[in-house]
């Protein structure tokens, strides 16, 4: 027979009695978990908002604007420069992208890394209502929306189609197989878009070279959004390259705002952490406070230990086994606890978040659990260690 | 074997100290039955608490096997309990928690001497337990768990079993199985200090020590020893 079959046993015994010391084990590993669990459903969130802004890089047109005026007088705004990007700097675009990216993950592979997606944006009229058509690459436009469900009909298969975005289409009052007029030529409605919450929903999507010959815009574009697809990837160093080296064009990263939410929920987290650090110690403390009870009630039963032969190490390590057996059973109701308090919480705080629970969250609970266990246990062990063998044979 | 030199215990500093023993001083041999006997109060249970390294002395020395035990450390204590002297309470102490066998086994548990089973088995046989090893305490009755504590304070093969009182709490008949049980360990030649107010359980004794006010006033040599 050995000590911790000794102590399983006694614990055995006590099973309320150690049931409750356990309950400021969970109550405080259930904070952290379900704080960690919570912050990571957040995190998780924020990263698919980010996905929404889709590009990490949106080139557009180097344009000034002058705001002109005459006292509080407002006389409206003047645009210095073009209002579009040469389609012909797109191949120079993508090789400076590529290039950094290369440079920056040690790639030497060929071919293309970036999802460069060029965009035109016209303004025009769809049965009497004034509409914008967005030109794209079908295929790059798709590998940064990675989002975009086609709800009704299909997404590009040729030349002459159009994919109209939900809300464009209940107003306009299309349907799949409508035709509509792009200027001189007749174009099909190939699919309707699921609704995505982005402006996207207003628009109508048109293949890029068909909306140019239509409007007259051949080799223009608006906008060019870029997908590094690793978020490693260097980019305010390909922004800054674009920048500089390529004229009439501004390149911002839109990395930065990402980098401030990011910041933001970090802060939270933190905090959150601290508070559930707070709740750690007041646990520990109700553990310290439950087994200095057991330790009085137990003073019979250590005194026989004692009087057995029993030294004051053992005592103090049958008390570290049975801070163990209350880590481990506090860790796992801890981490269900911290769960399901996550699953309830967590979409009051981050709206519409779906939490999942995470599995390696588990040892870490049930390392914390076992620590706060242990480290509470010590004082009262260290105070059963002082109860003599017996003061006397009677009072035993 | 046990020497006894000029023990005082005095509990308490000046005027309102109390003398529960007053420089004792006896022998006990290897194999020898010795009864404590004495009114309440006249340090019976300090003395044997003292010999036990339960208590300090105030005055006096303690040689067990040659070896003085009365200045001893914490973990030389220790090891004097696991091998060299044990005890039999009036009250059994046992674990509640483990069943027969598991208190019999629990001090070789603590001296991390394993694989002894079936000695404690034997000594649970010995003593008419051998069908409840398995019985926890509170499934045994007052005689039996005391045959159980007997069982423990002998597994580890002590120099000498200190039994406070052991009949105690039994009644007539059972009192006087666990009393024969001390004759035949006696008879095997085991060394006991008994201490007990009752004159029947020191019949048992070869000598009987009369304790009063913390003196010894007789030491009987026993004639008649019941065996």
């Amino acid at each position: 027979m050995k000590l911790y079959q000794v102590v399983l046993k006694d614990v055995l015994r006590r099973k309320k009695r150690v049931l409750y010391a356990t309950l400021g084990v969970v109550i405080a590993t259930m904070t952290v978990v379900g704080i960690l669990t919570i912050a990571l459903a957040g995190q998780a969130r924020i990263y698919n908002q980010l996905e929404k802004y889709g590009a990490n890089l949106s080139v557009i047109p180097a344009t000034k604007s002058l705001n002109t005026g005459l006292g509080d007088l407002t006389l409206g705004t003047v645009t210095v420069g073009e209002n579009y990007i040469a389609e012909d700097k797109l191949p120079q675009i993508r090789q400076i992208t590529d290039g950094e990216i290369k440079k920056a993950l040690k790639i030497d592979k060929e071919g293309n890394i970036a999802t460069i997606a060029p965009q035109l944006l016209v303004q025009a009229n769809v049965k009497g209502t004034s509409v914008i058509f967005v030109g794209i690459d079908p295929e790059e436009e798709l590998n940064i929306k990675t989002w975009w469900q086609v709800g009704k009909g299909n997404y590009f298969d040729g030349l002459e189609q159009v994919v109209v975005g939900s809300i464009a289409a209940e107003l306009l009052n299309l349907n799949v197989k409508d035709t509509i007029a792009l200027n001189q030529s007749k174009v099909t409605v190939v699919g309707i878009l699921d609704e995505s919450g982005s402006n996207d929903d207003y628009q109508i999507f048109v293949p890029l070279s068909l909306l140019q010959t239509s409007f007259d815009k051949e080799g223009l574009i608006s906008t060019i959004d870029i997908r590094a697809l690793c978020t490693a990837c260097p980019v305010e160093i390909i922004s800054d390259a674009i920048n500089k080296e390529i004229p009439g064009v501004r390149a911002v990263a839109v990395k930065q705002v990402a980098a401030t939410e990011m910041g933001m929920l970090d802060k939270i987290s933190k905090f959150m952490l601290a508070l559930g650090g707070i709740t750690l110690v007041v646990g520990g403390f109700g553990v310290v406070n439950t087994l200095m009870t057991s330790v009085h009630e137990r003073i019979k039963d250590i005194g026989i230990m004692r009087a057995v032969g029993a030294s004051r190490n053992q005592i103090i390590k049958a008390f570290i086994y049975e801070a163990i057996i209350i880590g481990v059973i506090g860790g796992i109701l801890g981490y269900g606890a911290g769960t399901l308090l996550a699953y309830i919480i967590g979409p009051l705080i981050f709206e519409g978040t779906s939490v999942s629970f995470v599995p390696r969250y588990l040892p870490i609970s049930l390392a914390l659990a076992i620590f706060i266990a242990v480290i509470a246990t010590l004082y009262p062990a260290f105070h059963a260690t002082k109860i003599k063998v017996a003061d006397s044979f009677r009072s035993l | 074997m046990l020497e006894i030199k000029g023990v005082t215990k005095i509990y308490g500093q000046g005027a309102s100290s109390v003398t529960a023993l007053n420089n004792v001083s006896f022998r006990v041999e290897k194999g020898e039955f010795i009864a404590i006997m004495g009114p309440s109060g006249s340090g019976k249970s300090t003395l044997l608490n003292v010999i036990g390294g339960l208590d300090r002395l105030s005055r006096g020395e303690i040689i067990l096997d040659e070896q003085r035990i009365d200045n001893l450390g914490e973990d030389d204590l220790v090891s004097i309990r696991r091998g060299k002297i044990s005890y039999v309470f009036q009250q059994y102490h046992l674990l509640p928690s483990l069943t027969a066998l598991e208190n019999v086994l629990l001090p070789l548990t603590f001296c991390n001497a394993g694989g002894k089973q079936h000695r404690a088995l034997e000594l649970l046989e010995r003593m008419g337990l051998g069908k409840r090893a398995k019985h926890k305490p509170n499934q045994l009755s007052g005689g039996e768990q005391q045959r159980v504590a007997i069982a423990r304070a002998l597994v580890n093969e002590p120099l000498l079993t200190l039994a406070d009182e052991p009949t105690g709490n039994m009644d007539q008949k059972t009192g006087k199985e666990i009393l024969d049980l001390f004759s035949q360990l006696n008879n095997e030649g085991r060394s006991i200090i008994m201490v007990t107010h009752n004159r029947e359980a020191a019949e048992r004794a070869q000598k009987i020590i009369v304790l009063e006010d913390g003196r010894i006033v007789d030491q009987i040599q026993n004639q008649r020893r019941v065996l």
